[in-house]
């Protein structure tokens, strides 16, 4: 534009064919395009890629040592030469409660996630189009997803005790109190909360999706007539599909891997209506300090969450190709 | 180039002629229904809110007894939580560990996002799903293991890593260089490489780029992926119920012990309980909302919480 911006401009996107200056000796054949391959720094990835190494690979490998082993607290001092034993745990595994706790960890995730959804869409909805106090609105939707898990659960711990408010509320509208943290209530329990705790998640992938539909199409229906319902089942919401399956992929490994929650909230041990996957692996571990068994039980609760996982990464593989994606 | 461009100046024309035209064809919903759902959805948040609020400015004689207005006010909770739950030091230990992985994450995700992004080697596209797939391993899985690699460590070198703030802070930070990371390779794909193609014919070393042109730009990601690594290292409860030592408890774990151990005491102290909650978030609440612009765009680039 201006005569200052040319021939930098000029310099960076086009010149290095035409110009045999200074930058001579620079191969001058490379477009911008394709990445580079020269002067590669790839020691940069030095300090990211020993961490990662360090802490997420090599423990792996050691997690799926100790599952063949039968380690406990007198062998863990000596955790190399520890006994093998083969496949031993994962038999066990089978017996000692893991069966239950995947189906508990299953149906407490699918479900928290199928109700999440619709009231997450349905607060995008009415947050999409603009009003004064709308900002307000956004920020209060927000509040449980800000809030920390720990802190959630602890606020609701206090409110669901058997003298809590919950309780003395039920009392007063005359419906009776319940026991809400133990027996096969805390199952329901559980789900609640994380349902409180979770559907902001949901509300912002679906604001984002609802964002990416077009002014036209909007207009287009309006000109046609289309009253709300008929828009917004048959024009609007197939373009909140991409977006919330991923949402509920995503959504749904949270609440697998949710260990805060019930450890929080019930404590360790916890009842047995929900000893999700991750709270049986750390009881396992560090109470009834049987770790061969409990790595086991680690490694079994992976190969569940490795296949929406497996799904995820999928479908994210086209972002990684499409230049600026987001 | 020039075929290009016309047609992204109408795309970029028309909407804004037509969003400012007409309000009412962007409605999603007739406004009645509109109001209940909206205020159905904020009773359903708000309500619980208001009553921690309210709780933690009772007495905990007054929550005890079933008040959910507070017959008197008082910040007394407030002051006794420093002593009762011994939160002054277990928030300092949060904000040390989780304020240093989060500038650490931070630093470290720029140079690498920028070599992920910028050059091709082998191995590239095996490292980006990589660091997708880590941010979904659970921790319970990696939880034993870590612990057993600290501690035969900590014994072989003669050092304690066990029970100090340095083992949670090598936790945390790995377990964030993935999401920052991410965070990073999403920002830096959308930035345009003419800057770094005018400096490397400058003579400037890869180096000299990095600190010069791409740090300066990266300030929004940098910014969103240090609350994230942040967020990570306060919100875990459990690396830190393991791996930490009474006095270096962070705010979960005090808060967590706090809560388990009251339950046993004659009196309740659900206002304390309620007061140390809100001052545990606080620090959470208060990133979100001065930062809330970067946010709500860098949680749906690395969308795992």
């Amino acid at each position: 534009m201006s005569s200052a911006t040319a021939p930098e401009a000029g310099q960076g996107v086009a010149a290095p064919a035409a110009a045999p200056g200074p930058a001579g000796p620079r191969p001058a054949s490379k477009k911008v395009k394709p990445l580079s391959k020269r002067q590669r720094p790839l020691w940069m990835l030095i300090p990211g890629g020993v961490l990662m190494t360090f802490i997420i690979v090599i423990p792996f490998l050691i997690g799926v040592w100790i599952s063949l082993t039968d380690l406990d607290q007198y062998t863990l001092r000596r955790w190399l030469s520890a006994p093998f034993v083969g496949l031993a745990n994962y038999v066990e595994s089978l017996s000692a409660g893991l069966p239950a706790a995947i189906w508990i960890s299953l149906s407490f995730a699918i479900i928290s996630t199928i109700v999440t959804v619709p009231i997450g869409v349905a607060a995008a909805i009415v947050t999409q189009n603009k009003y004064k106090g709308r900002a307000l609105i956004r920020a209060i939707f927000l509040i449980p997803y800000v809030l920390p898990s720990f802190v959630v659960a602890t606020v609701w711990r206090t409110m669901l005790q058997p003298d809590g408010i919950v309780n003395i509320l039920l009392n007063k509208a005359g419906i009776g109190d319940q026991l809400w943290l133990s027996g096969s209530t805390a199952y329901w329990t559980l789900i609640l909360v994380e349902i409180w705790a979770a559907w902001p998640f949901i509300y912002l992938l679906a604001l984002s999706g609802l964002q990416s539909v077009d002014s036209e199409v909007h207009e287009a229906s309006a000109l046609d007539g289309a009253s709300w319902w008929p828009k917004l089942r048959y024009i609007v919401l197939p373009y909140l599909k991409g977006p919330l399956a991923l949402a509920f992929l995503l959504a749904t490994l949270n609440h697998i891997n949710n260990f805060t929650l019930p450890f929080v909230l019930f404590g360790a041990p916890a009842p047995e209506s929900v000893n999700v996957m991750p709270m049986i692996v750390y009881v396992t571990s560090f109470q009834s300090l049987r770790f061969g068994l409990s790595a086991a039980m680690a490694i079994v609760s992976l190969i569940i969450i490795a296949i929406p996982l497996f799904i995820y990464l999928r479908a994210v593989r086209l972002d990684v190709h499409e230049e600026g994606g987001k | 180039m020039t075929t290009a461009t016309p047609t992204a100046a109408a795309a970029t024309g028309r909407p804004r002629k037509g969003r400012a035209g007409s309000e009412e064809a962007h409605r999603l919903m007739p406004t009645p229904l509109l109001a209940v759902l909206t205020t159905l959805l904020c009773l359903m948040v708000l309500i619980p809110v208001a009553y921690i609020v309210l709780a933690s400015l009772n007495s905990d004689a007054g929550v005890a007894s079933g008040e959910f207005w507070p017959s008197s006010f008082s910040a007394q909770s407030y002051t006794l939580i420093w002593s009762t739950v011994g939160l002054s030091k277990a928030l300092v230990n949060s904000l040390i560990v989780a304020g240093a992985v989060a500038i650490a994450s931070a630093l470290l995700a720029v140079p690498t996002a920028y070599v992920l992004v910028r050059y091709a080697f082998r191995g590239r596209v095996t490292i980006l799903r990589g660091l997708l797939g880590f941010q979904s391993i659970p921790g319970t899985l990696m939880l034993l293991p870590v612990f057993v690699l600290f501690s035969s460590l900590g014994s072989t070198l003669g050092i304690a890593i066990i029970g100090t703030l340095w083992g949670l802070f090598i936790a945390y930070l790995t377990f964030a260089m993935p999401f920052s990371t991410w965070v990073m390779v999403t920002y830096l794909r959308g930035l345009p490489r003419e800057l770094e193609e005018a400096a490397r014919i400058d003579g400037a070393s890869n180096v000299q780029i990095l600190a010069r042109i791409i740090f300066p730009l990266s300030g929004p990601a940098i910014v969103v992926s240090g609350i994230f690594a942040f967020l990570l290292g306060w919100n875990d409860v459990l690396f830190a119920s393991v791996m930490t030592r009474p006095d270096t408890h962070t705010a979960a774990v005090a808060l967590q012990v706090f809560g388990a151990s009251m339950e046993g005491g004659a009196i309740p102290v659900y206002s304390q309980m309620m007061a140390a909650a809100l001052v545990c978030a606080a620090p959470v609440v208060i990133l979100y909302f001065v930062f809330q612009r970067y946010l709500v765009g860098g949680l749906t680039a690395g969308s795992v919480k």
